[in-house]
């Protein structure tokens, strides 16, 4: 019988109810002395040929009958109506299929109603204004430029501090404050804490709107037929496009198939489906053809989404010793022009330290820029900087080194709700981080030839829990080959590769052997989007209770055939054998006895256990080297000592904390989006002047996984990567740098300007 | 980012060059390695009518002749030619080395020098290299003139270029055996046009002094600019710190550079000052020339 439970689930930091079906026989989690063929080591990714030889299917490379491709017209303004809009001479050129504007479309509501799908107000450079489809992209282009439109241009406001003023442009006409006001929360007394402190620090803290700069921009194709619609999405979510998209057009589930084989990348800005992909599908609809619409680079980076700029003013209250006694923040959120939800800059203040007294207090702010989505760790990458850059001036007046106080503040149990963690190994990560990057010897500073050389280093705390609901199938074929069916995606992390291991593993085959289905709604198995660091432990679970259903199955079937009871039987190197060896058939052959009779193992992911938090942490170490005369700042080397439970794959997991310290080290050093506020424009929407790192400025990256035995998170005691590392990187660039220099650094990127201006005004 | 719509030819001849430039005049753009004009196609910043590609001239146009005195480069030699040159390495490694670090090695098989030169963007680093080295350019109309680059650059995307004329070679005159060099670019990531270049020649005189100097600056005025102040006050001496300090003073006194991603103004100006003296610390150990030292009250 089935049993169904109500659980919470979360995704990066937004909690949810869910029902959920419950396990009939509970599966143990692999205990510590297991012993692994696949789990835990370096497997070579399942699809990496198909990747690097281009046969993997990219939504771009999704190629139709008769199929028409979209192009935007995209408002030059930050502010403006739309006085008249004149698409004759467009829709009358030669392969134009089809002009929508606001006039023309049904108004869809769209960023939660603050606007339609398209509209006459555009509230940032770069909104949608109108859509052409055409038989090829040229032609698109040009009927694009071929429109006239007469706009009258609105006051607007790109600075969130002014926005927040009574008297600043309103960006709608409700202002300027998401949801009217702040969001406030607060544990202990703040007033008594700072009374009790020995030492009271304040600064304000500065992070900059960045990109995600996915490799693959976003893109769909949409194909409207008699029996429904299929759309191509590049996508981290599949299950939530499918559910938008039967929302929005009013058709059952059943008649929206959405599909992502391969993706590259989205970074979260790609859990929902976008304007691109509704008029894609509407196009589809009244013309009865394919229609292909993705985004060039410049579109992308104006229109697709941006992590937000921060504001964080922080007093904090010291002992001498250097335990927390109080701590606020106030935090100013750019959430652009349109957003259903503020990252939580407060995060990390909540969660990462065992603070008594607590108050944060969060802003978001409408502002005539880019909308902001979710970039991997929203606000807690931004948080952690502030956080960790007073942690670290705490330590300097104290005169107590930095990773001592921090150790001074561990939160053994969840400082926001006072339960126990699933696991919790910071401490082994700051200690076992700090002796492989050799932090004793790296946090002197170092002179030489004008150039200076320091340390710093940050902590990390994110969910990454995962949680239900996922289903999975696995499917034994007749040539003994086994098929793992499932809706999830791959947003570049190896989805494929981790599932076929943990299949590999419980059915005792050759991973060669397992084929791993993805990125297909129509193989009804719902699966959460691949986002929040949740795709192994929300998937990976689900699989695996498979991968024993199908065995417990097989294994019964076998003991008909063998003739010996299924307790004595085991599967081993692809064959069932009893206990002792005697009586034994290899997989395949027993498959094919069955014809067509295929064993189909069926699993779901259980709940995530009450009065647990489950919670990643790591440690991050840098160094740096300063050239005082320049302010170019080089970073040498970097160790990320990660608790993310249990590592599946270590090739895939390395590969994770590569390109999270890249891209923290971008957001850094180097990343900005940058808006002129006089014109309000975006200065440098392309890959030119916006400057992401190169492996010139990649530094050495030493991985560190401390893994602690988790039995209680999920069956596979593995926790989230795909976010920590990037979360504590620029903290801890901007420590090292803060003491190469002997002045805090207060504001990202850190350019070599910056750094001249700070050691000037200290001159003075 | 798809171009307007625009006629392609792909000349075997120079003379079916200039024929079809006397026809189009400004509506014809030259193709050599595209990494500008593409780009600028492609965005529909420009919109040319007819693109002559100058694909089929390389066997004419690509080429670093030796010579007695001077080295000619064709106009279509690559960034990645001139960067792997043994004749430049030995002779003018100035030139080499400023390959170096243009773009990365894709733009450096792809991208051409006299396609740098003639596209005369202000953070260009041919055309401050070719400065440094005194080069001439060699231009083909109605008729042929080689004239000093400081007389062909006029500013910002601007030369001496007539649309009805192409560059065809670029005259480098050797600098001195035993010629100390150096190329400064400071670049805020690498790939990246830069925030300030100089390039540094000095001749020592063989008792330990400066015989001659140039020092020639870029991307931080309308065109690159030769620091003669600066040259001036080094020429007969074998200079000190101090002196050092004064040239690369007067030597950022002329730049006017404008406030952008890349910088303010004052940055700009603070760090051209750090890159000639390093430019020219280099320079004069590549040259032999040891530092006077100074006594410090």
């Amino acid at each position: 019988m089935v049993r169904v439970r109500k659980t919470r689930a979360e995704i990066e930091g937004r909690w949810r109810e869910e029902f959920v079906v419950e396990e009939e026989e509970k599966i143990s989690p692999w205990p510590a002395e297991a012993s692994f063929r696949y789990i835990g080591g370096r497997v070579k990714t399942v699809d990496g040929v198909a990747k690097v030889t281009g046969s993997a299917t990219y939504t771009v490379d999704v190629s139709l009958k008769g199929m028409l491709v979209g192009k935007f017209l995209r408002c030059p303004y930050p502010h403006a109506r739309i006085l008249r809009i004149d698409t004759s001479d467009a829709e009358r050129m030669k392969g134009v299929r089809g002009v929508f504007t606001f006039l023309n479309v049904p108004k869809i509501p769209w960023y939660g109603g603050l606007t339609n799908i398209l509209s006459d107000v555009l509230r940032f450079q770069g909104e949608e204004v109108a859509f052409v489809v055409a038989e090829d992209e040229g032609v698109a282009e040009d009927a694009v430029e071929a429109i006239t439109v007469e706009y009258e241009r609105l006051p607007f406001v790109v600075d969130p501090v002014e926005a927040m003023r009574e008297d600043a442009p309103k960006v709608h006409p409700d202002g300027n404050i998401f949801a009217g006001g702040p969001s406030k929360i607060s544990r202990g007394s703040i007033e008594q804490g700072f009374g009790e402190a020995d030492v009271v620090l304040e600064e304000t803290f500065r992070t900059s709107a960045v990109l995600h700069n996915s490799l693959e921009t976003h893109s769909a194709v949409a194909h409207w037929t008699s029996i429904g619609l299929t759309v191509w999405e590049s996508t981290q979510a599949i299950n939530n496009i499918r559910q938008r998209l039967s929302q929005i057009f009013s058709i059952p589930l059943s008649m929206v198939r959405v599909v992502c084989e391969y993706m590259g990348g989205g970074f979260g800005a790609k859990f929902d489906p976008g304007r691109h992909t509704i008029l894609a599908a509407l196009a589809s609809r009244m013309t009865g053809r394919p229609v292909k619409v993705y985004l060039s680079r410049t579109e992308e980076n104006l229109a697709a989404g941006c992590r937000a700029q921060s504001i964080q003013r922080v007093k904090a209250g010291f002992k001498r010793d250097g335990r927390i006694t109080a701590m606020r923040l106030e935090a100013i959120i750019n959430l652009g022009a349109y957003a259903e939800w503020v990252p939580l800059v407060g995060g990390p203040y909540r969660m990462l330290y065992q603070i008594p007294n607590l108050e944060t207090v969060e802003w978001g702010v409408f502002t005539n820029t880019t909308p902001h989505t979710a970039m991997r760790a929203p606000g807690f990458t931004e948080g952690t900087f502030g956080l960790e850059s007073i942690m670290d001036m705490a330590a300097e007046e104290l005169g107590i080194d930095p990773l001592e106080i921090r150790l001074r503040n561990y939160a053994e149990v969840e400082p926001e709700s006072g339960v126990r963690y699933t696991s919790k190994a910071l401490r082994d990560a700051y200690l076992i981080g700090a002796r492989e990057f050799g932090w004793e010897q790296a946090r002197s500073v170092r002179k030489e030839n004008g150039k200076v050389r320091a340390a710093g280093l940050a902590s990390v705390v994110w969910w990454g829990g995962g949680g239900p609901p996922a289903y999975a199938e696995v499917k034994l074929n007749m040539d003994g080959t086994i098929q793992v069916l499932t809706s999830t995606q791959d947003i570049g992390t190896g989805t494929r590769t981790v599932l076929a291991q943990i299949v590999a593993e419980e059915l005792s085959v050759p991973i060669e052997r397992v084929r791993v289905v993805i990125g297909d709604t129509s193989l009804e198995l719902f699966s959460p989007g691949s986002g929040g660091s949740g795709t192994l432990a929300s998937m990976g679970p689900a699989v695996r209770a498979a991968a024993i259903d199908a065995r417990n199955q097989l294994l019964d079937i076998a003991s008909q055939f063998l003739d010996a009871p299924p307790e004595i039987l085991e599967l081993r190197d692809g064959r069932i054998e009893t206990k002792e060896g005697e009586k034994s058939i290899r997989l395949e052959d027993l498959l094919r006895q069955l014809r067509d009779f295929a064993i189909v193992g069926r699993g779901a992911r259980g709940p995530n256990p009450d009065g647990y938090a489950v919670e990643t942490f790591a440690a991050q170490f840098a160094e740096v080297e300063v050239d005082v005369e320049t302010g170019a700042v080089r970073v040498l080397r970097v160790t990320s000592a990660h608790d993310s439970g249990r590592i599946i794959n270590k090739l895939t997991a390395e590969g994770q904390v590569i390109g999270g310290v890249v891209q923290g080290l971008g957001f850094a050093l180097l990343e900005q989006r940058a808006v002129d506020p006089a014109s309000g424009s975006i200065i440098n929407p392309n890959l030119f002047d916006y400057l992401l790192p190169t492996s010139f400025e990649a530094p050495e990256i030493m991985p560190v996984f401390v893994e602690p035995l988790d039995t209680r998170a999920n069956t596979l005691g593995a926790k989230g990567l795909g976010e920590p590392p990037i979360i504590g990187v620029a903290a801890a660039i901007a420590n090292a740098v803060s003491r190469a220099i002997d002045l805090r650094i207060t504001q990202l990127p850190i350019t070599p300007q910056t750094i001249l201006e700070a050691v000037k005004k200290a001159k003075k | 980012m798809y171009p307007r719509k625009f006629s392609y030819v792909a000349p075997n001849r120079v003379e079916e060059v200039l024929t079809l430039l006397r026809k189009y005049r400004d509506e014809a753009k030259l193709l050599a390695g595209g990494h500008s004009l593409l780009p600028m196609m492609k965005l529909r910043i420009i919109g040319p009518r007819l693109v002559i590609d100058l694909k089929n001239l390389r066997d004419r146009l690509a080429y670093i002749r030796d010579g007695a005195r001077v080295v000619r480069i064709g106009a279509l030699t690559t960034h990645a030619d001139i960067e792997l040159s043994r004749t430049l390495m030995r002779d003018i490694p100035l030139l080499p080395e400023t390959a170096r670090w243009i773009g990365d090695m894709q733009v450096r098989n792809m991208g051409t020098v006299g396609g740098s030169l003639a596209h005369s963007d202000p953070a260009g680093d041919w055309p401050v290299a070719m400065l440094a080295l005194d080069a001439s350019v060699t231009i083909q109309g109605a008729r042929k003139r080689t004239i000093p680059l400081s007389r062909f650059l006029k500013g910002p995307f601007t030369t001496a270029l007539k649309p009805t004329e192409i560059l065809t070679e670029i005259v480098v005159p050797k600098p001195p055996k035993g010629h100390g060099w150096s190329w400064k670019k400071f670049e805020r990531r690498a790939g990246d046009f830069a925030t300030v270049n100089v390039a540094a020649i000095v001749v020592p005189d063989g008792r330990g002094r400066v015989k001659n100097v140039s020092i020639a600056i870029g991307s931080v005025n309308p065109t690159p600019y030769r620091a003669v102040n600066a040259e001036r006050i080094l020429r007969g001496k074998r200079p000190d710190a101090g002196l050092l300090d004064k040239a690369a003073e007067m030597a950022a006194e002329k730049a006017q550079p404008s406030s952008d991603l890349r910088g303010s103004a004052e940055y700009k100006k603070w760090l051209t000052r750090v890159m000639v003296r390093r430019a020219l610390e280099e320079a004069l150990s590549r040259a032999g020339i040891t530092l006077e030292m100074t006594q410090h009250a």
